[in-house]
């Protein structure tokens, strides 16, 4: 078995249909590509009274499902990718082990998801899927793989259960809220499984911990989505300041995040603001 | 057949056919079971990925949609069969029954509550399922429980509005007055 | 109540274990090194497969799997410095070149049309080995001396048997048609004559001798 599998290879039924990078980007229907704005003022916030909130909330949930399903292959790769030793390109016994044991984690929120897709009316695969998850999790760098899904991108997902636990709460979805909260704290070990590595690895090579740091912030920024996640009242998913510092995140780390999410917001404001203009 | 008239005729953004749609809307037409010279337009707005539906009037029939709810959602920019019928088909019947003296009291779209606008859509997509067309019932019942409530009584009157025929606008308020009685506030 | 000062026996009436056991803690030490060697093994080819298998039942299977041979070598990598070995590294081996070339031939499907063999190779045979080696140790090493082993091998193997069916019914569930049943047959083939000659997961001994030692006939 080869090591660094590419994202084009990963192995799925029938039911599943990727969504290339190439179709993402040739849609000429988001802001700035010629399609209509009217209406639109950017991302809103996920309520139980927005009209179109239970088929939102569906639609988020399967893209968490096939996050899951990549975060657990990612976790899968990391375990074979790279032998145990001291060496640039290798990785300490625990780490392993932690990956293997985030791969557990991660299948049991496979199996959450696929219950709480049947509960919400949602068919496997209904939805396209990217691979932008586990694509973070192809870097050949230990480090970099690590921090850029444990601390970027299962910091995401401890914003978006947060989110998510919160809008079950207010909608009255019992089976929502209870599937959202167990997966949160399940996140919050897997991001300080990568504020812990991050930090013991790199502790004698601040060069590497600051590219590791750097390709976090890639990500963050990645993941902001134009605003789509932030600290502001309207924002669709809230960042999670408890969950994150408990998950080791320093409070200047959060404001960092929520300074990228604010950029990405103006940025795709801007973009908006230029379609409507022309 | 009704006549069926779709725009624009040639999509820039998408890959639609417009005679497609015809084609399918003349056919949903006649199963929901409008008058064979029933005119129906429909309007996309091709140019978002979003997917509004509305019933902008009765005479003729027009439906404004967004180019999202006719598209696939695995594909994208593709049209969808499913998600056409499944759009058309839960307007033509909400057109049919705002046709009918049983719904004259019934307010117009835009004043309808969410749990009004869902209640008829049950009705309508309940219909749509006996026609033949297999919705996503799961998917309507979740719709059903976040407006009406996650109780044993809205699971109950999704049921009767699923399987019910010849409802009249009364019957679609007194349902959502009997979920509203057993619904326990959130939080 | 009983008189709390009145000598009793260490060992109590229903407690029969003997200090005899197969393995001195050279021995034990090495055989625990060996299943480290193999838990690792086994549980990072489970991790690199999982994005492999398009069959989303077995995909979560492997996720799952994959934890628990890791912390079956995170208990072995823990019990070797119990048993005077400091430098865990140096144990961390397989017991010979053979048993290299049998977990090769096991982790080398890797096309998503492989699952049938990726199964078959864990689950009928390695897994079943690990099960009657490890079910050996338990059985012959010293029930006081060597208790902590004792724990750790009915752990593990209460895990080894759960995860040999759950693999054992997905392969059932895969085989369909008599092609299947000769790819199962042929997989199945070529890896147990390679651990055969490998001697099992600890080596020759892996599950002790059935050899007799018969008397030399007596000529007149």
């Amino acid at each position: 078995m080869k090591k660094i599998l590419p994202p084009e290879e990963l192995a799925r039924d029938s039911r599943f249909v990727r969504l290339s990078m190439e179709d993402r980007f040739s849609d000429r229907r988001s802001p700035g590509g010629g399609g209509s704005t009217s209406g639109r003022t950017g991302p809103t916030k996920l309520t139980p009274d927005a009209p179109q909130a239970p088929d939102r909330a569906r639609a988020l949930m399967h893209g968490i499902f096939v996050g899951e399903i990549q975060a657990l292959e990612g976790a899968g790769r990391t375990c074979w990718d790279f032998e145990v030793g001291p060496h640039f390109d290798e990785v300490p016994f625990a780490l392993k082990l932690d990956m293997a044991r985030q791969c557990w984690d991660e299948a049991r929120h496979c199996e959450i998801s696929i219950k709480l897709s049947e509960w919400m009316g949602t068919e496997l695969g209904e939805f396209a899927e990217s691979t932008f998850l586990y694509e973070a999790a192809c870097n050949p760098d230990p480090v970099l793989r690590l921090t850029g899904v444990n601390r970027a991108l299962e910091g995401l997902a401890i914003d978006v259960f947060n989110t998510m636990r919160e809008f079950g709460q207010s909608a009255g979805d019992p089976v929502l809220e209870f599937c959202e909260d167990w997966m949160l704290a399940d996140e919050v070990t897997h991001v300080k499984m990568g504020s812990d590595w991050l930090r013991r690895i790199t502790e004698k090579d601040p060069d590497r911990r600051e590219r590791a740091l750097e390709f976090q912030r890639v990500v963050d920024k990645l993941f902001s989505l134009g605003g789509f996640r932030g600290e502001d009242d309207d924002s669709p998913i809230r960042l999670a300041r408890k969950f994150r510092e408990m998950a080791g995140f320093t409070h200047e780390e959060v404001d960092e995040i929520s300074d990228l999410s604010k950029q990405a917001r103006a940025e795709g404001e801007a973009r908006l603001a230029q379609a409507n203009a022309s | 057949m009704a006549k069926v008239v779709v725009t624009p005729e040639t999509f820039a953004f998408v890959s639609f056919d417009a005679n497609h749609i015809v084609e399918l809307t003349g056919k949903i037409a006649d199963k929901v079971g409008l008058p064979a010279d029933t005119e129906i337009r429909i309007e996309i707005d091709e140019t978002t990925p979003l997917g509004r539906t509305k019933l902008l009037s009765l005479d003729p029939i027009t439906l404004a949609v967004e180019g999202g709810s006719f598209e696939d959602a695995k594909r994208p920019r593709q049209l969808s069969d499913t998600s056409v019928i499944d759009v058309v088909g839960r307007l033509l019947f909400r057109a049919k029954d705002r046709l009918d003296a049983g719904f004259a009291a019934a307010p117009d779209d835009d004043a309808l509550t969410l749990q009004q606008h869902t209640a008829w859509d049950t009705y309508a997509v309940g219909r749509c399922d006996r026609a033949g067309w297999a919705p996503q019932k799961k998917r309507r019942l979740y719709h059903f429980r976040n407006r009406h409530g996650f109780t044993d009584v809205a699971d109950a009157a999704f049921d009767r509005l699923w399987n019910a025929d010849g409802l009249t606008w009364a019957d679609l308020e007194a349902a959502c007055a009997e979920t509203e009685a057993a619904r326990v506030p959130a939080g | 109540m009983a008189d709390s000062k009145k000598p009793r026996p260490a060992f109590a009436p229903w407690d029969r274990r003997e200090l005899p056991g197969m393995f001195d803690v050279e021995e034990t030490a090495r055989r625990v090194g060996h299943y480290k060697w193999v838990e690792m093994r086994l549980f990072e080819a489970l991790g690199g497969w999982v994005a492999t298998v398009p069959e989303l039942d077995v995909k979560l299977r492997l996720g799952t799997h994959c934890y628990k041979h890791a912390w079956h070598a995170d208990l072995w990598n823990k019990r070797l410095p119990e048993l005077r070995e400091m430098n865990t590294e140096r144990l961390t081996v397989p017991p010979n070149d053979e048993f290299v070339t049998f977990m090769d031939a096991i982790t080398e499907p890797e096309g998503p049309d492989q699952t049938l063999e990726k199964l078959v190779g864990v689950y009928r045979v390695l897994i079943p080995h690990k099960i009657a080696a490890y079910t050996y140790h338990l059985n012959n090493t010293s029930t006081i001396t060597d208790a902590p082993t004792m724990r750790s091998l009915r752990f593990v193997l209460n895990d080894e048997f759960e995860d040999w069916r759950d693999g054992e019914m997905l392969i059932q569930s895969l085989i369909t048609d008599e092609a299947d049943v000769q790819r199962a047959a042929t997989h199945q083939a070529r890896c147990e004559g390679l651990i055969v000659k490998a001697g099992g997961i600890a080596g020759p001994g892996s599950i002790g001798s059935t050899d007799v030692a018969v008397p030399e006939e007596v000529t007149a």
